[in-house]
């Protein structure tokens, strides 16, 4: 990625050259092949693809959740700078290249150590899961769960406002100091209820509640209190995606991994959880890697987007520029193969053949096979990144040779 | 142009028997469910061939030879590798013979369980209603007794003899097979392949032989070949305490009856019986772990 | 030989007759409570529903997940059995439908007509395919059951079935589990054709598809219905699919039929605001972006006791006094406030729209007065009380009487059932 000379937000996080490969039977498979991309601060990117090219992966790379083995990282970096963190050692806080002028100092997120790696997990960078039922631990009151995401990451909050100073000593204030990070020993427990510790606990408890009330009422649950009380099972789909996003707003995050957080739900329910991402995301500024496989709500949410095909970025670029010029084939093809209030009935243009199994591929494009306009260099190397217009790539061969892929294919296979 | 058609000259019959294949070499490629495959086929080896292995004693076989010349003997004595027990019984006849009484045990008693546990779940699966409610309680019933000690009970009411131990098994052993198959008959009959095996207007026994028998075998199977080693330990544990005829060659018996020489020093006649016990149950309980995971047909063929 | 079946069943067939007439079908699943599994109540899954299809058309069935969909494309392939209602099936005994083209009380003969023309495909492409079958075996499973074929008659059929689909005799001898969802979906609707059949009722074919597979299954649906003049019921929740394959389509909430119509009359003039909805809901490629997205507020009310009048009157954006407001509103007001709910001691509840309910303490009583008076409430709700008065402890409410809602005609064969426009007003 070539930095833009257009005056550009600061760059929290990035993806550079990402290599993820999984252990099979039959070889290595090369889910996410040389993935590279930026997030910009209060941006919203959209990562489009079809199962399997490796969206997801990428998605998780950034909290670390792919599980190793059978995965393995084969190279590359998740680069993320979280706003408050310490500053550049590069630039001392003033904004360079090296830290995408945010001025705070660049974390590498796949080599990150476990501990500091869980600091930055739920607070720093969240993620909304595609389905909540399964995300949701079933034993566990949405209250309990919500307050679990406050004592991992808010403990200090909590404490001041139960009336514990951060001078304070004696076994009390240490007893609370331990409840308010969930480090609370069988002992505590036992004393919580006994009369010297049980005011400052329950002061303790309202603090907690009265968070985790504020978060659930900013997604607009009707009632928080009676959700607080509830169990995930005793909620519809669409109040627990809303638990989900108050889970992943309660920390106040710079960057959510938003993993189809809506392919679950009903149309009607859809937009009002993409309503609400969207509202909150523009009022906290929060950066969103959206990941999905809708065309049509990605346009309708994101300010660019991405899109990956069989483990690579095929083309990036703004949502107007990807949308209204698509330039990558497999874009095109893509986006044609919708169908949409404008085609008529009858044939959609669909992409021919189908997506290539990804053990140990040789070089050249993935899309090569399925192509119109496959040429000879096609399947002798890998295509690079080619600017077709500021912020807007297409990692074709095309591009190179100043042909652009006429859309028109598109639409003589439509009748 | 037929004939040179690769394809034609494929069958259904070639293709379930690759697969086959590919389920066993699946099998081996695991190398616990290999090491514990190699035991298995030893172990039967020793069975089968028991009679060319050591001569088998007259008129009963399956009695231990008394050699009254060298009791006591330990391993290494010329004629006895492994030592002979008080009686001056031969060790190894003991233990080479009683992989037979524990193969003919085992295999009795899992195929009449199976069958007996198949047919009472699948009419509790079919059937429903008040006949599945009554079948049910009574497998929950079964179930809510331990195995060894239900076995245990059985087995002192029916009086001691190997007979009985199998008699008991076998009552004691189907119920596991009954919960599974009514199980998986509730499963794979809310399954889409089933709804449109009705909506072609397939019968109702079509179904039950094409699309839930086939499918539900895999945790039959699987259940069978822990078993197989589980049937074993039980049989013995039964024979250890005496639910059995004395001076058998069977290992539970002489683990037993070797017991007491343990506090003299005479460890060899009950180690190695107790050895072979040991052997059988793991070897059975490594295949059939492998086994779940290599014939369930989503992934196999998959990563 | 294939095509002198196709010949002679496209002589009986003409385009425009109706195929299967579902009319006023409802399935109610029984909620069972307790050891002694007695039925304390009825989930209205399928209400009163009536439709056609027509020999060679496409029906499009959409509405939300628990609107009742499935459970009314699985009364008419036959796999649920209706509470009420009749669905009735053209097995070519001549004459208009009527009791005799009952599916449920044909003569053997003629069910199994209707059996072997009425197919599906399911929506998950790996579950509706026992996965111990070949592709051979599950293919040429109709035909057996038939005894249309065997030996190497069946496997010819079974090749020709798979081409028509778009694979090949190179897959008659593998697993489910060796092909793609694209593929599998494939195989499914190969096994649907084998019988030749005048319908598939199509339960969500492509929503676990990605785009470029689904529009090759569109695309595969599209040419075999030309070819082979097949109606389908497709049922789907994604309206731009409906949009581009259903000649008409049925818009279903909660149990019932809100709207149906010609397809482009649909999508261009929808009448009922649950459609408008629906429609607004979804984002497509076409639409401008800077719109800001329409939501629709509220929740699905349960379904097994839905509201009365008009069922979507509880979320409706454009409700009137009409609609059929009664008590179960102000319970479900209730429910959503938790105060006032816990101390509610008792509903009087004369008839559906007349009753008083008892609070706890005379507080709680003045607020949901208060409320019922206030604009926590629609507008149209408050009109449609007749009357409202506090009495202690008790709040006696009253609603008007209004007339049924039911699919009033709005043009040419369209129709939806909405209080607004109703009789060309």
């Amino acid at each position: 990625m070539t930095a833009h000379d257009m005056p550009k937000a600061p760059v929290i996080a990035e993806v550079r050259d990402l290599r993820v490969q999984f252990d099979s039977k039959r070889g290595n498979v090369h889910a996410v092949d040389g993935v590279g991309f930026q997030i910009r601060d209060g941006e919203m990117l959209g990562l489009v693809g079809e199962t399997g090219c490796g969206k997801s992966v990428t998605g998780r790379a950034f909290l670390n959740l792919i599980p190793r083995p059978p995965a393995k990282i084969a190279g590359g970096r998740v680069l993320f700078r979280p706003r408050g963190g310490a500053p550049c050692p590069d630039c001392a806080g003033e904004g360079c290249e090296a830290c995408g002028r945010t001025g705070t100092e660049t974390v590498d997120l796949l080599t990150l150590p476990p501990k500091p790696m869980r600091a930055i997990r739920g607070a720093r960078i969240a993620m909304i899961f595609q389905d909540p039922g399964k995300a949701l631990n079933p034993t566990l009151t949405i209250g309990a769960q919500l307050a679990e995401v406050f004592l991992q990451h808010r403990s200090e909050a909590l404490l001041a406002e139960a009336g514990v100073s951060p001078e304070e000593t004696g076994w009390q204030a240490n007893a609370l100091r331990r409840m308010a990070r969930e480090e609370d020993r069988w002992l505590d427990r036992r004393l919580k209820g006994l009369p010297p510790l049980s005011s400052a606990a329950a002061k303790l408890d309202a603090a907690l509640d009265a968070h985790v009330a504020a978060a659930l009422a900013e997604t607009q649950i009707p009632n928080p209190a009676r959700v607080m009380r509830a169990y995930p099972h005793e909620l519809s789909g669409g109040m627990r995606q809303r638990v989900m996003i108050a889970q992943a707003l309660a920390c106040d995050p710079d960057l959510i991994i938003a993993d189809e957080p809506t392919t679950a739900l009903d149309v009607t329910i859809q937009a009002r959880i993409l309503d609400l991402i969207k509202t909150l995301q523009r009022k906290r500024r929060t950066s969103v890697l959206y990941i999905s496989h809708d065309l049509s709500l990605v346009r309708r949410v994101c300010d660019r987007v991405a899109v990956m095909y069989a483990g690579r970025i095929a083309e990036i670029g703004t949502v107007a520029q990807v949308f209204a010029d698509p330039r990558h084939p497999y874009t095109q093809g893509l986006i044609a193969a919708v169908p949409r209030a404008g085609t008529g009935r009858g044939h959609l243009a669909s992409i021919p053949g189908s997506v290539p199994e990804l053990v140990d591929p040789p070089p050249g494009c993935r899309f090569a096979d399925r192509c119109a306009h496959v040429m000879a260099e096609c399947t002798r190397a890998n295509p690079v990144a080619r600017e077709v217009a500021p912020g807007h790539q297409s990692v074709c061969f095309l591009e190179k040779t100043g042909q652009t892929a006429a859309p028109a294919t598109s639409e003589a296979s439509t009748t | 142009m037929a004939m040179t058609d690769p394809i034609l000259s494929e069958s259904a019959a070639k293709v379930r028997l690759r697969r086959q294949g590919e389920v066993l070499r699946s099998l081996m490629t695991n190398p616990t469910t290999a090491l514990g495959m190699i035991i298995i086929i030893l172990l039967l080896g020793m069975a089968i061939f028991a009679p060319y292995l050591m001569p088998p004693n007259i008129p009963d076989p399956y009695q231990m030879p008394r050699d009254w010349g060298a009791t006591r003997m330990p391993p290494g004595t010329p004629g006895h590798p492994l030592g002979t027990t008080n009686q001056g019984g031969d060790v190894l006849y003991g233990v080479v013979w009683g992989s037979r009484s524990s193969l003919q045990m085992s295999l009795i008693v899992v195929s009449v369980t199976v069958v007996i546990g198949v047919v009472i779940g699948s009419i509790a699966g079919i059937v429903g209603g008040w006949i599945d409610e009554a079948l049910m309680r009574v497998v929950d019933i079964f179930l809510s007794i331990p195995e060894l000690i239900f076995a245990l009970a059985v087995a002192a009411i029916l009086g001691p003899s190997f007979t009985n131990i199998i008699l008991s098994l076998c009552i004691v052993f189907w119920v596991k097979y009954a919960r599974i198959m009514r199980a998986q008959i509730i499963l794979i009959r809310q399954s889409d392949y089933v709804q449109a095996a009705r909506v072609m207007g397939d019968s109702r026994f079509n179904i039950f032989r094409r699309d839930i028998l086939p499918n539900a075998s895999t945790p039959i199977a699987v259940q069978a070949t822990l078993d197989m080693g589980n049937i074993v330990l039980v049989g013995a544990t039964l024979s250890f305490i005496g639910l059995s005829e004395s001076g058998i060659a069977e290992w539970g018996v002489l683990v037993s009856e070797g017991q007491a020489g343990i506090a003299s020093g005479r460890w060899w006649a009950s180690t190695f019986p107790g050895l072979m016990i040991f052997l059988w149950a793991l070897a059975f309980n490594l295949v059939g772990d492998g086994l779940r995971d290599a014939l369930d047909p989503r992934t196999e063929g998959k990563r | 030989m294939m095509q002198q079946r196709l010949s002679e069943k496209s002589a009986q067939r003409k385009a425009g007759d109706t195929l299967l007439s579902v009319r006023n079908l409802c399935k109610h699943f029984p909620i069972r409570e307790g050891i002694l599994q007695s039925t304390v109540g009825h989930v209205r899954a399928v209400d009163g529903v009536s439709f056609d299809i027509r020999r060679g058309e496409t029906v499009g069935l959409v509405g939300e997940s628990g609107c009742g969909k499935t459970t009314l494309s699985q009364c008419v392939a036959g796999l649920t059995t209706p509470t009420s209602g009749e669905i009735l099936f053209d097995t070519g005994r001549g004459g208009p439908l009527g009791q005799e083209d009952r599916i449920d009380a044909m003569p053997r003969d003629r069910y199994r007509t209707y059996r072997r023309n009425t197919q599906m495909v399911f929506q998950d492409n790996f579950a509706s395919l026992n996965p111990r079958e070949l592709v051979i075996d599950c293919i040429g499973r109709p035909l057996r059951v038939y005894n249309e074929a065997s030996g190497s008659e069946l496997t010819e059929r079974v090749v020709e079935l798979l081409e028509q689909v778009g694979l090949g005799r190179q897959h008659l001898y593998r697993y489910p589990h060796q092909f793609s969802g694209g593929q599998r979906q494939r195989i499914s609707i190969a096994r649907a054709l084998a019988l030749d059949p005048e319908l598939i009722v199509l339960d969500e074919p492509t929503s676990a598809l990605d785009v470029s597979v689904q529009a090759q299954i569109l695309n595969l649906l599209w040419d075999l219905q030309k070819h082979r003049h097949l109606a389908y019921l497709f049922v789907t929740h994604d309206l731009s699919v409906v949009r581009h394959m259903a000649d008409r389509t049925v818009t279903m909430y909660l149990g019932r039929v809100v709207e149906q119509g010609p397809t482009e009359t649909i999508f261009g003039n929808a009448a009922h605001p649950y459609t408008k909805a629906l429609l607004a809901a979804k984002p497509d490629l076409d639409d401008d972006p800077s719109v800001p997205i329409a939501t629709l507020e509220g929740v699905v009310p349960d379904p097994a006791r839905p509201p009365k009048g008009c069922r979507f009157h509880t979320r409706c954006p454009v409700a009137t006094p009409d609609c059929g407001w009664e008590v179960d509103d102000i319970v479900r007001l209730l429910e959503a406030d938790e105060t006032l709910f816990q101390s509610l001691q008792g509903v009087a509840r004369k008839t559906d729209l007349e009753a008083g309910l008892t609070f706890a303490d005379e507080t709680a009583a003045a607020a949901l007065h208060a409320a019922l008076g206030s604009d926590r409430v629609p507008l149209a709700m408050r009109t449609a009380t007749e009357t409202l008065d506090l009495n202690g402890k008790t709040v006696n409410i009253r609603f008007r009487e209004t007339e049924e809602v039911s699919l009033t005609d709005r043009g040419e064969g369209h129709q939806a059932a909405c209080v607004l426009g109703r009789g060309g007003q």
